[in-house]
């Protein structure tokens, strides 16, 4: 006797319902694929939503969600922020950011005696906000200009070169010019964000300027948030002198958005899931009419209610087994798909995609489970004698 | 031997059966199943349908009883209360001395797992088994697997059937088949083999098989053979017929022996 029969001797009410659905095979198959599109649904949908959720995150989160806008308020009396108002905006924020001012209007004399217009940035250390990649940047670089590597690359420009910028200055007799000189003292690497500027100067070469935007650059979402909420606590509580506009309320409201399309889409993944609960209730309803006579003689020889309780609803969970299996297998194959489009990586699991797939799983096995409860009941309470005489 | 199954067609008779029942006291101990007054209604609709009207019964060790009557005359009934597949509306019916009333349904499962064996006229073995896993089946939940194979490979060579263990049903013929139902119903050594027209799908060859087999297990194993048949040869072959109309015993024990008691 081998041993894979005891074994098997073990787990008797599993080996007849295994052996029960081996019996009615096209039945049980396409009881277990009712399932299996449910949880391919249920299962599909969710992780590939969460990559794409993922990725799209990801995409703001480059773009600079950890940086918060300030721009001069309706209730403000001037349309510019002078350096008094850095100041105070620099000392609401603290040490949760970096601020940094942005003038648009320089220009840069190219060496063709051209002008060009540039974007300027006037921060206290551009490493806060970017890397270096070559040259230093000195503990005080006034007169110094740290430029990006496209900038670099687009004008010809390595370190110590010179560039020179016009500024212009609206005063009451006109606008006037003013020419700056600055040496190159650091390139920057190349980065894809969003609010990052191609020419950085000094914060103190701000001064006396007018600015109308201040951008403060944080480590994190989470901290841009905070700054924000500071901002608009500090100055804008009865008037509003700021415009405070932060990326992370965006993340908020997509984060919101995709949460709802997913779960959406999942709940008619999960109508799909019920459809197949009432298909294998109906395979299960056909198997114990077919099999009356089989229940009843299991009954006479001395099974007991409980027991066929038991045997059928292993059978339907082994249909709900064999359906999520095969369901999940597909599903994280779509996933690995949508990972690998969206995220780059077929194995960048979110932890929410992994939940779907593992909850799919779980709620196919339920349903079979729960739709196996009326055959089996149906089946326990028939009468073994009148079954059998017919 | 006495014959146990008697009817009171009315009270007064009940009356004097209960007198009869006494004188047998002394011979109880043996009586593997006993009812008194045995009253089983049924509730169709509105309608309540009384399918026994009071019948008493006993079965002893190798009797063997045939139950004849036209259908709706109660006969599954009465095998449902004799397979302690249901119990009485009124009266008692008493398993080894127990009312079984007092059994739950559980109970009623494993004493009649123990007790009573079956055998159908279509034989409904399982046709994804073999013969020696239907022998099995009754015993499967018993997770003794060695033993249990043993005694099944045991009764299917005592049935003449030890070449055959790994055929399934579809190859084996009539006769076979039942010879596997009754393997099966051995398994658990009952004392009661309930046979519901257990020759009704043979030929007459291969019922007197069936029915020397009976013979065989009757005279060695002390099992009592209970059957219900529309065959007159059956009945003639056994200790008493029992003659159900109407839920009534109508004429209780014509023995092929000739011997009867009945008032």
């Amino acid at each position: 006797m081998s041993w894979l029969y005891r074994i098997a001797g073990r787990f008797p009410r599993l080996v007849i319902a295994r052996r029960n659905i081996s019996r009615a095979k096209i039945r049980s198959i396409l009881a277990a694929a009712s399932i299996l599109i449910g949880v391919v649904a249920i299962g599909a949908i969710g992780a590939g939503g969460a990559a794409f959720k993922q990725s799209q995150l990801q995409n703001i989160q480059d773009q600079g969600a950890t940086n918060v806008f300030v721009s001069p308020g309706f209730d403000k009396e001037t349309s510019y922020f002078d350096r008094e108002d850095l100041k105070a905006i620099d000392e609401t924020v603290g040490p949760a950011g970096v601020v940094a001012t942005k003038s648009g209007d320089m220009e840069l004399v190219t060496r063709g005696d051209s002008r060009e217009g540039v974007s300027v940035t006037y921060i206290d250390d551009p490493r806060q906000v970017q890397s270096v990649e070559r040259g230093q940047i000195p503990v005080n670089w006034r007169q110094s200009v740290v430029v990006s590597k496209g900038f670099a690359d687009e004008y010809d420009l390595t370190l110590d070169d010179r560039v020179l910028l016009v500024s212009e200055t609206e005063t009451d007799s006109g606008p006037v010019e003013t020419e700056h000189t600055y040496r190159v003292v650091a390139v920057l690497a190349e980065s894809q964000s969003f609010g990052t500027s191609d020419v950085y100067l000094p914060i103190e070469e701000a001064e006396n300027r007018r600015y109308s935007q201040v951008r403060v650059t944080t480590s994190s979402t989470t901290r841009a948030e905070a700054v924000a909420e500071a901002l608009r606590d500090r100055f804008n509580d009865r008037k509003d002198e700021l415009l405070v506009f932060e990326l992370t309320s965006l993340v908020r409201l997509f984060k919101t958005i995709v949460n709802g399309i997913n779960t959406f889409l999942a709940g008619l993944g999960s109508i799909s899931l019920l459809v197949a609960g009432v298909s294998i209730t109906n395979t299960m309803l056909m198997a114990v009419i077919k099999r009356r006579e089989e229940i009843g003689v299991l009954r006479a020889v001395g099974y007991e209610k409980g027991d066929i309780v038991r045997i059928l609803l292993l059978e339907a969970a082994l249909l709900g087994m064999l359906g999520s299996a095969v369901g999940v297998a597909i599903a994280i194959v779509v996933a690995l798909v949508a990972n690998a489009v969206f995220l780059g990586n077929p194995f960048a699991f979110t932890q929410s995609a992994v939940l779907y797939l593992v909850g799919a799983a779980a709620f196919g096995i339920l349903t079979s489970l729960l739709a196996g409860v009326y055959p089996a009941w149906r089946a326990a309470n028939e009468r073994p004698i009148e079954a059998l005489r017919g | 031997m006495a014959p146990d199954i008697s009817v009171p067609a009315d009270a007064e008779q009940a009356d004097r059966d209960r007198t009869d029942t006494e004188s047998q006291t002394a011979t109880d101990a043996d009586v593997v199943i006993r009812g008194e007054n045995v009253i089983k209604e049924y509730q169709t609709g509105t309608q309540t349908v009384r399918a026994l009207k009071g019948i008493d019964f006993g079965i002893r060790p190798s009797d063997f009883v045939a139950i004849v009557g036209p259908s709706g005359s109660g006969k599954s009934t009465l095998l449902n209360l004799l397979g302690l597949l249901d119990v009485p509306t009124e009266g008692t019916v008493r398993l080894r001395g127990t009312d079984v009333s007092t059994f739950s349904d559980s109970d009623r499962t494993t004493k009649r797992k123990h007790t009573i064996g079956f055998i159908f006229q279509s034989f409904y073995l399982i046709p994804t088994l073999t013969a020696l896993e239907n022998v099995e089946m009754p015993r499967m939940l018993d997770k003794t697997p060695v033993k249990t194979r043993e005694r099944a490979t045991d009764l299917l060579q005592r049935v003449g059937l030890g070449d055959r263990l790994d055929h399934y049903p579809d190859e084996l013929s009539g006769g076979q088949k039942q010879r596997v139902a009754i393997a099966r119903s051995l398994i658990n050594d009952p004392a009661i083999l309930l046979a519901d027209e257990p020759t009704g799908n043979l030929d007459r060859d291969t019922g007197d098989q069936i029915l020397a087999l009976f013979d065989e297990l009757r005279a060695e194993e002390d099992v009592a053979v209970v059957t219900v048949t529309h065959d007159s040869y059956v009945a003639d072959r056994a200790d008493r017929v029992v003659n159900l109309v109407d839920g009534d015993v109508k004429n209780d024990g014509e023995p092929a022996s000739g011997e009867g008691d009945h008032s």
